[in-house]
């Protein structure tokens, strides 16, 4: 079977589902911290609490859900997954905190490139504008 | 019934089935109304209809066939039927695994006091997903509100980390089962166990065993007597039969004793006379006979190591599990091998069972059912984890009702009275969240208040809650891939192999072809499929979505956009929807599939099939002087004399034979494909240097620097793969070096121009033809107009309207989307 090429989704997307800004940690957080955080977060989204349906990324505030922090938690579980995404988690998602929101399309379409709220951030990561 | 929450787990096993309950802090094994622990899977109803299950049932294995059934397991999810004659009437695999739920939940009720609402039931760690979702059905029958499924590995190791002192280590789980065996690399870190990776041989377990040494009788008889009784001969079959029962008798004997006697006097025949079976068995005998069979479940062990960079001695522990780990020779053998030591105090055939009742806890599947809520107090919603492996969780609550909750403060303390947590205010939306402290091991029950601003007590309900300290696993991994079949016999992956669940993911599709409204032949399938390869025609097909003319509110053109979701539940039962947004319509109806029937004619055209693929591959192989795939085909050629036995037992009536067969055969072909890749493999070797230098070209041209860094990655991972001669592994970075590619491609200023000349020059196959030639047209003004966002969206609704072969739709399950 083949699997979903992670080159095949947009920057912006890999960086705001990127599992650190999901459950709203550093790329230095312990995988206790990581479980216990993603457990947390899980109770607060099943008791509907605002406070928890969204989180900060570099590019903008994005939608938190059920999905997103199962996938972050079992993403950080294994130890070569996590360095790939420690990479990506570089940047600080608060610096942007006031971003405006950004939610993810349901398919795998690319974001549209006019609603990203910091270009820069690409090219801080070595991404080239287009 | 008890204060605090049970956990019930149950092992329902093709040969014995096993409940355990944990009650937080230890499992006990629950026994039978015979006093044993083990409860044989075997069913018998007789000619009034009456059901016994178990020892009772088993005793009438050998003299009353017709109404005795066992084995069942290996039948769950199939369409086949088994027949009670006296009874005058035929149940299907999955209601004969509800009564043995049904005795196993009856002895339950003895040992609580209460008849269990849920329960984790564990399976086979590569079940299909319609055998899980029998298995599921089964227990729904048996009376369970609500069940969810575990893999064996997981369990055992669940079972064998609970009572675990070391807090972090790889584990390896040996389980040779009656007819197969699996091993799992399990890895344990901060009491939170994962599974790494699994691997198995499908035709090696206990039955081997016990086949190698009925063999070696025969060799004995022939030897001594100078009479030879032919396996292929099926006036023997019922002497065999009970030579084999008595051969596991003495194989089980041995693991105590040095030497064991087989007597079995008439059982068998030959011209005329009666064969007197007199031999003692020595234990050195039976080790010399199963030493290769030991042998190759070691190389499994092995292998499954090495492709996780470990050698033996590199492992924590190993963890038998099953019958046959029981014997001295092959556990002396084993730990030799694999350099580590046995869990100890484990017992190999009752761990399954014990750690779905621990799982239970995880999975927070109290077997006494919902709790009552308490109308007296006030509401609060608590989130919590079950069990935790963590010291210091965290409880997050909510007053969900009406009152007021200006100034009100919560506090919670655990009922040994030894912590208390400070006082902590509501937020604006009702909620707080406290770091509680656990005590290791053990279920820690807390107690909850609240006191309002002027410091009056507020009852609440419910008023206390329960967490479990000790070792958890994370969402249980899903054991196949599950993706959409394409029309062109591809797959889109929706979850892969170890996805943790539950999970859902939407993907938008395209259909390939219009579906007229009121029609009765046109139907569009989205057949679902669950498998590792790349092909759809080599995955099997689990469940289908069908939206049919009669169904659609209007005609559905071709190209016409459809948003897949598929879930799947903890337990690994599949649902799935199709909204079509054009027509505002949401399609749920999943025909969730059968394993398919195993008829005797299509089972031997398979091993007929198999053999001219072998005999190809084979002449092949030897101009190539291909060792590696020269071995893999004496390995099917092998296996596939035992395929073509059980297809025959299958022409007999012997329907679990057949599915034997059915499964072996699909394993077989897909060693035989990777035969036949390996054959192709210069055809590949030549498309990936072709693909890298072209990717090279473009993203040095187009790419960003991490673009090119990536290419650079890949193309190592391409070099690897090359190295190893690894077919899948190379595809798979192909697929990645492709998908940069096309993505530094698409920055050429020409290229969509390009691409749409392309598409163009085939619009007079399109499945629209209209629509295409309008595209075509709106495509030129676009390039005209050199509107280049116009003339993308042009060439992608082009594309969506090209024709699909029909043979590779025929192969991708007739799939009715791209």
């Amino acid at each position: 079977m083949t699997e979903a090429s992670p080159i095949g989704t947009s920057a912006i997307e890999r960086i705001r589902d990127n599992p650190f800004y999901v459950l709203g940690l550093r790329p230095d957080a312990t995988r206790q911290a990581i479980e216990r955080q993603g457990t947390k977060l899980l109770g607060m989204l099943e008791l509907k609490l605002k406070s928890a349906g969204a989180y900060p990324t570099p590019v903008g505030r994005a939608e938190r859900t059920v999905e997103k922090v199962r996938s972050a938690m079992a993403e950080l579980r294994d130890p070569s997954r996590r360095l790939e995404h420690e990479i990506w988690a570089r940047l600080d998602p608060e610096a942007l905190a006031d971003a405006p929101r950004d939610v993810t399309p349901v398919d795998d379409e690319p974001a549209p490139r006019a609603a990203d709220p910091w270009p820069e951030a690409l090219a801080a990561l070595g991404w080239r504008a287009v | 019934m008890s204060l605090r929450p049970l956990y019930v787990g149950i092992d329902l096993g093709t040969t014995n089935s096993t409940a355990a309950v944990f009650d937080g802090e230890k499992v006990t094994l629950v026994r039978n109304s015979q006093g044993a622990t083990l409860t044989p899977s075997v069913v018998r109803i007789d000619a009034r209809g009456g059901v016994t299950v178990g020892a009772k049932a088993r005793r009438f294995l050998e003299t009353d066939a017709d109404n005795t059934r066992s084995e069942f397991k290996r039948l769950m999810g199939t369409a086949q039927t088994l027949d009670f004659k006296a009874g005058k009437t035929s149940k299907r695999p999955e209601e004969l695994a509800a009564e043995i739920l049904k005795s196993l939940r009856a002895d339950v009720k003895e040992h609580l006091g209460f008849v269990p609402s849920r329960a984790v039931i564990s399976v086979p760690a590569l079940f299909e997903l319609p055998q899980s979702a029998a298995t599921s059905e089964a227990a729904r029958m048996a009376g369970f509100e609500k069940v969810e499924l575990i893999q064996e590995p997981v369990a055992s190791a669940l079972a064998a980390g609970w009572s675990a002192e070391e807090k972090t280590g790889s584990w390896l789980v040996y389980d040779l089962g009656g007819g197969t065996f699996d091993v799992s690399l399990l890895e344990t870190r901060d009491g939170l166990l994962r599974v790494v990776g699994h691997d198995g041989d499908n035709f090696l377990g206990g039955r081997d065993f016990d086949a190698a040494l009925v063999d070696w009788v025969l060799h004995e008889v022939e030897r001594t007597q100078g009479v030879t009784v032919s396996r292929a001969d099926p006036k023997h079959a019922a002497g065999l039969r009970k030579l084999k029962l008595a051969v596991e008798e003495v194989k089980i004997e041995l693991t105590r004793a040095t030497e064991a006697s087989l007597v079995l006097s008439g059982a068998l025949e030959v011209s005329g006379q009666a064969v007197e079976i007199d031999l003692v068995v020595e234990r050195a005998t039976l080790e010399a006979v199963t030493s290769a069979l030991v042998e190759r479940s070691i190389e499994v062990c092995k292998r499954l190591l090495a492709a996780h960079g470990l050698g033996p001695g590199q492992i924590g522990r190993v963890v038998l599990v099953g019958g046959p780990t029981v014997m001295p020779a092959l556990r002396a053998r084993v730990r030799e091998a694999l350099g580590a030591p046995f869990g100890e105090g484990l017992d190999p055939m009752t761990l399954v069972a014990q750690g779905a009742s621990i799982y239970a806890a995880t999975a927070g599947l109290d077997a006494r059912g919902e709790a009552k809520v308490d109308e007296s107090g006030r509401r609060v919603w608590l989130q919590y984890p079950a069990m935790s492996s963590d010291l210091t969780p965290h409880v997050i609550g909510r007053l969900v009702d009406a009152g007021q909750n200006q100034g009100v403060k919560i506090r919670l303390s655990r009922n040994d009275g030894l912590w208390t947590s400070p006082d902590v205010a509501l937020d604006e939306e009702g909620a707080f969240i406290v770091t509680l402290d656990l005590l290791p091991r053990r279920p820690n029950v807390f107690k909850i208040e609240a006191k309002s601003a002027d410091g009056k007590v507020i009852a609440l309900s419910p008023s206390a809650f329960t967490i479990v300290q000790g070792m958890t696993i994370g969402d249980p991994p899903l054991s196949r891939t599950v993706g959409v079949a394409l029309a062109d016999d591809a797959v889109r992956v929706y979850f892969a192999r170890g996805a943790p669940l539950p999970a859902k993911r939407t993907f938008v599709h395209h259909t390939v072809e219009s579906v007229s409204r009121g029609s009765t032949e046109c139907l569009l399938k989205i057949p679902i499929v669950q498998g590792e390869l790349a092909q759809a025609h080599l995955c099997r097909l689990v469940g289908s979505l069908e939206i049919g003319g009669a169904s659609v509110k209007a005609s559905l053109p071709a190209g016409s956009a459809v948003e897949i979701t598929l879930e799947l539940d903890r337990g690994g039962h599949l649902s799935a929807r199709a909204l079509v947004p054009a027509l505002g319509q949401i399609f749920e109806q999943v025909a969730h599939l059968l394993v398919p029937d195993a008829s005797p004619d299509a089972l031997d055209a398979t091993v007929t099939a198999m053999r001219g693929r072998i005999g190809e591959l084979r002449i092949d192989a030897m101009a190539r002087n291909a060792e590696r795939t020269i071995g893999r085909l004496t390995y099917v050629e092998c296996a596939l004399i035992d395929a073509a036995n059980d297809a025959e037992a299958a022409r007999g009536g012997d329907a679990d034979a057949g599915q034997k067969a059915r499964r072996t055969l699909l394993e077989l072909d897909g060693m035989l494909e990777e035969c036949e890749a390996d054959k192709r493999w210069p055809e590949l070797e030549s498309r990936a240097r072709r693909t890298l230098s072209e990717a090279t070209i473009w993203v040095g041209q187009y790419g960003s620097k991490s673009e090119q860094m990536l290419l650079e990655e890949a193309a190592q991972a391409v070099e690897k793969a090359r190295a190893e001669r690894n077919a899948v592994e190379l595809q798979r970075q192909l697929r990645v070096v492709t998908n940069l590619y096309n993505a530094c491609f698409q920055r050429h200023p020409e290229a969509w121009a390009w691409m749409f000349e392309d598409a163009a020059s085939e619009a007079d196959q399109a499945t629209d033809m209209v629509r295409a030639r309008t595209l075509v047209q709106t495509g030129r003004k676009a390039i005209e107009k050199n509107d280049m966002d116009a003339l993308r969206g042009v060439v992608q609704d082009l594309w969506k309207l090209l024709p699909v072969s029909a043979q590779k739709r025929r192969l991708g399950h007739d799939s009715g989307v791209r």
